[in-house]
């Protein structure tokens, strides 16, 4: 059975009713639960007599307060408390969101700040590169020069062409006519000036202390003492050092020298020589430091 | 009238005390308050057609929020949990509205 709006009663098939009519409109006449209606016309059906037992189920609609007024407690409580709930939830969204929006702000300006600091780094990290880069260059060149200044002075062992010179002194020479530590000066200044750029006498490396001296009867280099015959190597450019050599003053003055008092010596050219380098002693200096700031230092350009 | 007054004091009850909804309800609660509004209108459609059970009042009102709650819980278990929820308020609504006009209707007669 089912009422529509008017009210009146109208018998269908609800089977029928349900597929004839649309969803909508089927749940819009449905709206009132149809219970009451069932209660209403069982009530109305069942004579008096029978629904004593039960209370409150006479022939007046059944109305008690007192489940009724429960319900509507109940459902005031609900009502409340959802109306409670939605707006602390709210709260609790709006805030969480807020808080969201300022980490994430938070997180943009450290990331803002880190992309300037990595900035800043690379161009440290460019400028340190250029540094490195420069720095090994002058390093390098200043070892190489090292390794010229070296050669030159005598403490480096040096390689390369050059001439021996072969002094034999005779048997018979005296006090007058051997050798003397002069002679000797003589040849090796004659040789620096024809442009040897390293000197052995007898094995010893000359260097800008070096001093050939006479020490009782023997000729001391470096402070070692050597005896004939003297070898005198020099490092030079083979094609000119020995026909400079006679062309200086110092080289003719030796030759005279020589002549006058009846030495030997041979120059022949030699297409390796092998110096080795001045003894430590010779070469740690005492009383000389090295003036930075002086003349001929600090100059980038190699004089080799 | 006292069902009046009992609603009063169910919304006092519920703002006084405050309950905490365990967070496992929480979704279902307006759900359930929604399921609740179209039992009291239909109740009070009841009233006033003259055909109003206390009994019948009660039974659908509860079985209306558990039914109702029931249906999106499975529905959430489901997956489908958004669609069955809105599928439940379309027809608690429509059902609202309906009993509203009528109760209208019958205010407006009387």
């Amino acid at each position: 059975m089912s009422l529509d709006e008017a009210g009146t009663r109208a018998p269908t098939d609800p089977a029928l009713e349900r597929a004839r009519i649309p969803l909508l409109e089927l749940i819009q006449r449905q709206s009132l639960d149809e219970d009451y209606a069932d209660a209403a016309r069982r009530r109305a059906e069942a004579p008096a007599a029978l629904s004593a037992p039960s209370a409150g189920s006479g022939r007046p609609p059944s109305r008690r307060i007192g489940p009724v007024a429960l319900a509507l407690v109940v459902f005031g409580g609900l009502l409340s408390v959802a109306f409670v709930q939605t707006r602390d939830n709210a709260d609790v969204d709006s805030a969480s969101r807020s808080s969201l929006i300022r980490q994430v702000e938070a997180r943009r300006d450290r990331l803002e700040r880190q992309q300037n600091r990595l900035a800043r780094l690379r161009t440290r990290v460019d400028e340190l590169t250029t540094q490195v880069a420069e720095l090994t260059d002058a390093d390098q060149a200043a070892a190489l020069r090292a390794l010229r200044i070296g050669s030159a002075a005598g403490t480096l062992a040096v390689v390369g062409e050059g001439v021996r010179v072969l002094i034999t002194e005779p048997d018979s020479a005296d006090d007058v006519s051997k050798v003397h530590d002069e002679d000797l000066a003589l040849l090796v200044n004659g040789l620096f000036e024809a442009g040897a750029e390293a000197i052995t006498v007898n094995g010893q490396r000359l260097t800008a202390v070096t001093a050939i001296r006479t020490s009782g009867t023997a000729i001391e280099v470096n402070g070692v003492g050597i005896g004939p015959p003297y070898t005198v190597l020099a490092i030079g450019d083979t094609g000119v050092l020995g026909a400079r050599l006679f062309e200086t003053k110092s080289g003719l003055d030796f030759a005279a020298t020589a002549d006058y008092y009846g030495f030997d010596y041979t120059l022949e050219n030699v297409d390796r020589l092998v110096l080795p380098a001045a003894p430590p002693r010779v070469t740690n200096l005492r009383s000389a430091r090295i003036n930075s700031f002086g003349p001929g230092n600090g100059k980038e350009d190699d004089e080799g | 009238m006292i069902a009046v007054l009992g609603l009063l004091v169910g919304v006092l009850l519920g703002l006084f005390f405050h309950p905490d909804v365990p967070i496992g309800l929480e979704p279902y609660l307006p759900i359930a308050v929604v399921a609740a509004l179209d039992a009291v209108c239909g109740g009070l459609r009841a009233y006033l057609d003259g055909i109003f059970d206390d009994k019948v009042f009660v039974v659908s009102f509860l079985s209306n929020v558990v039914i109702a709650a029931g249906i999106v819980y499975v529905g959430d278990r489901l997956g489908v949990g958004g669609q069955l929820s809105t599928g439940v308020i379309v027809v608690l609504g429509i059902r609202i509205f309906s009993n509203v006009a009528a109760i209208r209707r019958h205010l407006l007669r009387a």
